[in-house]
């Protein structure tokens, strides 16, 4: 005890328990101060009646009850889960084909990484957004092209229910750039002599695929999958700016919805009750694939 | 222990610091609006705090106040002069400029009222007005006018109405507006068709189809403004205002039928700008009116829905040698559906504090001053007082001078006093009536169906 308090300050400081207190304190402040409390919050906001403007007030389970009969609220589920469920595969089959004609080391290999992770970095910015809108309009490159190609009329790609959500899809897919770094890093693990071993056997490419690659990076395959499952469903500005939910609510994701509500609508207690639903969804979703894991998942040694 | 107290301490000196950041950052830009409310708490402390600091070591006229408003370049600029000048002729008064676009603007007050840190002076929107004023969130203002702080004596007593709720005055008129149909002259001349002032509903129609037929060019009917337009038309049929406290203020369905009927005509004769072109489009953006931007006839309108202070924007996003004129909006009895409308409001916040009363004579040389309004020059409106308006009439341009004679020689001697302010959940409504449109633009459903939906599913809003 005596010993202790002859230590100076810098001692103090320099042992490994309050040396790893003091530096995660930044993150751990930051995550009670805008993380832990503003979420508690909501929750308290999702059981009132509440307009920003006026204090809140509690209700109980109305604004649970109201979402039931909403059917805008079904809508969005519906196009969210749409988005999600074809956007987030087709860009995991993107991000692994782009990843293995990258594994081939040349010269060019750094830069061309480099490029091909450019749209993810870019992709949620609302720049691009507004060149989407662009590129899709009446008048836009996709229709010169398409016109100079022989059709004869002009699409409204953005203008019509069956088309509209699919540029947002594309867009989504086009951001496969940080599933490829980690397909390209969990590529570049699979031991060569499994190769090897295959091809003395007799096995050509395409079976070296199915049964070694694919097999070796189900666990990556995985991780992607959840990671992308959960920003899938939360997208939100490419929607908010490219179509803002239209035509017909066709394109309107659940988190544009639940914003509409918040602020436009005057209903921020029902917003912050549909994103207590949706946090509830992507939860169970992860534990869903969480539980169909080992029905895929090769965690075997080698 | 004594470990625990001193990282206990360190945790505490920490998390002052970053609050001190935070409340720097909101005190200062427009970013608070985003943070929600642990910022915003803090951002009152910091600004109270400045308040007490000003008050113990400078003089004590010294007052620095924020004002917010919406608007273009334009006005941010104008604005900016005024309120400079403000500051020269009272030395001691400060001001912290908040400019926003429109959409940013309504979810930054909001946040911000939520926090009680409202800017001292803000801008106001009619549609606005009645839930902020119903919320306690801004300063009465019938003392001042009694104590002559501010001079109403120039403004008409429709206008002033306009910004009272039960009798109390909570806003003060900005400038004067009209709802105000735009419309391609050069084409009209070329087809030679004549647009004249107050048409029918039936007559703006003829001219539609004639303007289709003769030139392809469509016709832009009101889009996602349900609020503007369906009040407008249901004006004409006797009723001013469309909602009660939880339900629609009209007898049956039946009422919406001609509104929607006009999307359906449009959309079954092929002379409407459809729903997929504005898809591409941003919403009631001028510079995006198919009016002025367009790729073809078929994506081309001669004309648009908008409000007589836009139209020195129009004619700036007007392509060379389009020549915009300016005429009423088309509806069966123009005498009950036109109406004046404060273009935006000044209100001092609840949250003013003790800069109230400095905050409202910063309003009352805002509507009254004849040199800040020479600097202002009616770029949001026809200015309120009338002694004022005449004043700079001289100095506005051929296009704003255009509009003080549409205000005060086609829309005043001919309209009716503007209807009241909507409640809570009216913005939901319109936002339905917009779907629908959209669903009768895409043949989906009938105007008569519409009708019926929005009936039913705009009590159903209002009730909760």
């Amino acid at each position: 005890m005596k010993k202790k308090k002859q230590r100076t300050l810098r001692q103090k400081l320099n042992t490994e328990r309050s040396a790893g207190i003091l530096c995660t304190l930044p993150f751990t402040i930051g995550f009670l101060a805008f993380m832990i409390v503003p979420m508690c919050i909501s929750l308290y906001y999702s059981f009132c009646d509440y307009n920003i403007l006026t204090p809140p007030v509690f209700s109980g389970l109305k604004n649970f009850k109201r979402m039931i009969e909403d059917s805008v609220f079904y809508q969005t589920l519906f196009v969210t889960f749409k988005f999600a469920i074809i956007s987030v595969p087709l860009r995991l089959v993107f991000a692994l084909i782009v990843a293995m004609l990258l594994f081939k080391s040349t010269k060019m290999t750094g830069i061309y990484r480099a490029m091909y992770y450019l749209p993810s970095i870019i992709g949620g910015s609302v720049a691009v957004a507004i060149l989407w809108k662009r590129l899709f309009s009446l008048d836009g490159l996709i229709n010169k092209i398409l016109m100079s190609l022989g059709m004869k009329e002009s699409v409204a790609w953005l203008g019509d229910t069956r088309t509209a959500i699919w540029t947002l899809i594309i867009l989504a897919v086009w951001q496969f750039g940080s599933s490829m770094l980690i397909f390209l890093s969990a590529l570049k693990q699979i031991p060569t002599s499994l190769y090897e071993a295959a091809r003395v056997d007799g096995a050509n490419g395409w079976q070296q695929f199915w049964k070694i690659t694919l097999k070796l990076l189900t666990p990556t395959i995985h991780f992607n999958l959840v990671m992308q499952m959960i920003n899938g469903f939360l997208a939100f500005t490419q929607c908010l700016i490219i179509t803002q939910g239209k035509p017909l609510n066709s394109t309107l994701f659940y988190t544009v919805y639940m914003y509409q509500q918040s602020f436009l609508f005057g209903s921020t207690g029902y917003g912050a009750a549909l994103a207590w639903v949706m946090l509830a969804l992507i939860a169970f979703i992860t534990w869903i694939l969480f539980a169909t894991k080992k029905l895929w998942v090769y965690d075997g040694g080698l | 222990m004594k470990k625990k107290m001193l990282s206990l301490l360190l945790a505490s000196a920490m998390a002052f610091s970053l609050a001190a950041c935070g409340s720097d950052g909101g005190s200062t830009g427009s970013d608070s609006a985003d943070t929600g409310n642990s910022t915003a708490a803090g951002s009152t402390q910091s600004s109270a705090d400045s308040g007490s600091a000003a008050q113990d070591f400078g003089s004590a006229k010294d007052v620095s106040m924020v004002f917010s408003w919406w608007g273009n370049q334009i006005r941010n600029e104008r604005t900016q002069a005024s309120l400079d000048l403000y500051s020269t002729q009272n030395p001691g008064v400060t001001f912290d400029t908040q400019p926003a676009e429109w959409s940013d603007y309504w979810t930054k007050l909001s946040t911000l009222a939520a926090g009680n840190s409202l800017p001292e002076c803000i801008q106001m929107d009619y549609s606005y007005l009645m839930q902020y004023a119903s919320s306690d969130l801004l300063a009465d203002l019938t003392p001042y006018v009694e104590s002559g702080v501010l001079d109403v004596s120039d403004v008409d007593p429709g206008i002033l109405e306009s910004g009272s709720i039960d009798g109390k005055v909570y806003a003060v008129c900005a400038g004067v507006n009209a709802p105000s149909l735009f419309y391609n002259k050069t084409l009209m001349d070329e087809l030679n068709i004549e647009v004249k002032d107050n048409m029918t509903l039936e007559e703006f129609m003829d001219v539609c189809r004639q303007v289709y037929e003769k030139s392809g060019v469509k016709t832009d009917l009101p889009y996602s403004a349900g609020d503007n337009y369906l009040p407008f038309n249901l004006r004409s049929h006797d009723t001013t205002q469309l909602f009660n406290e939880d339900s629609l203020n009209v007898p049956d369905a039946d009422s919406f039928v001609e509104y929607f009927s006009i999307y359906e005509t449009a959309t079954k004769e092929g002379w409407i700008v459809g729903a997929d072109v504005h898809a591409e489009l941003t919403a009631n953006s001028v510079e995006q009116s198919p009016l002025v931007y367009f790729s073809s006839p078929a994506t081309q309108s001669w004309c648009g829905f908008f409000w007589s202070n836009q139209l020195s924007a129009m004619v700036a996003a007007a392509p060379e040698g389009m020549e915009i004129g300016i005429t009423t909006w088309p509806s069966d009895d123009p005498q009950k559906s036109n109406f004046l409308k404060p273009s935006s409001f000044f209100c001092v916040s609840r949250d003013a504090g003790e800069n109230e009363e400095e905050a409202v004579k910063v309003l009352n040389f805002l509507l009254n001053s004849q040199e800040a309004n020479e600097i202002l020059l009616g770029e949001r409106g026809v200015p309120a007082s009338s002694v004022v308006a005449a004043g700079i009439a001289p100095l506005q341009d051929e296009t704003a001078q255009a509009v003080t004679n549409y205000i005060n020689n086609v829309v005043t001697p001919n309209c009716s006093p503007i209807s009241p302010a909507i409640p809570d959940g009216a913005n939901e409504v319109y936002d339905y009536c917009n779907q629908l449109v959209d669903k009768i633009l895409y043949g989906e459903i009938t105007a008569e169906d519409a009708a019926k939906e929005l009936f039913e599913k705009g009590n159903e809003i209002m009730a909760r």
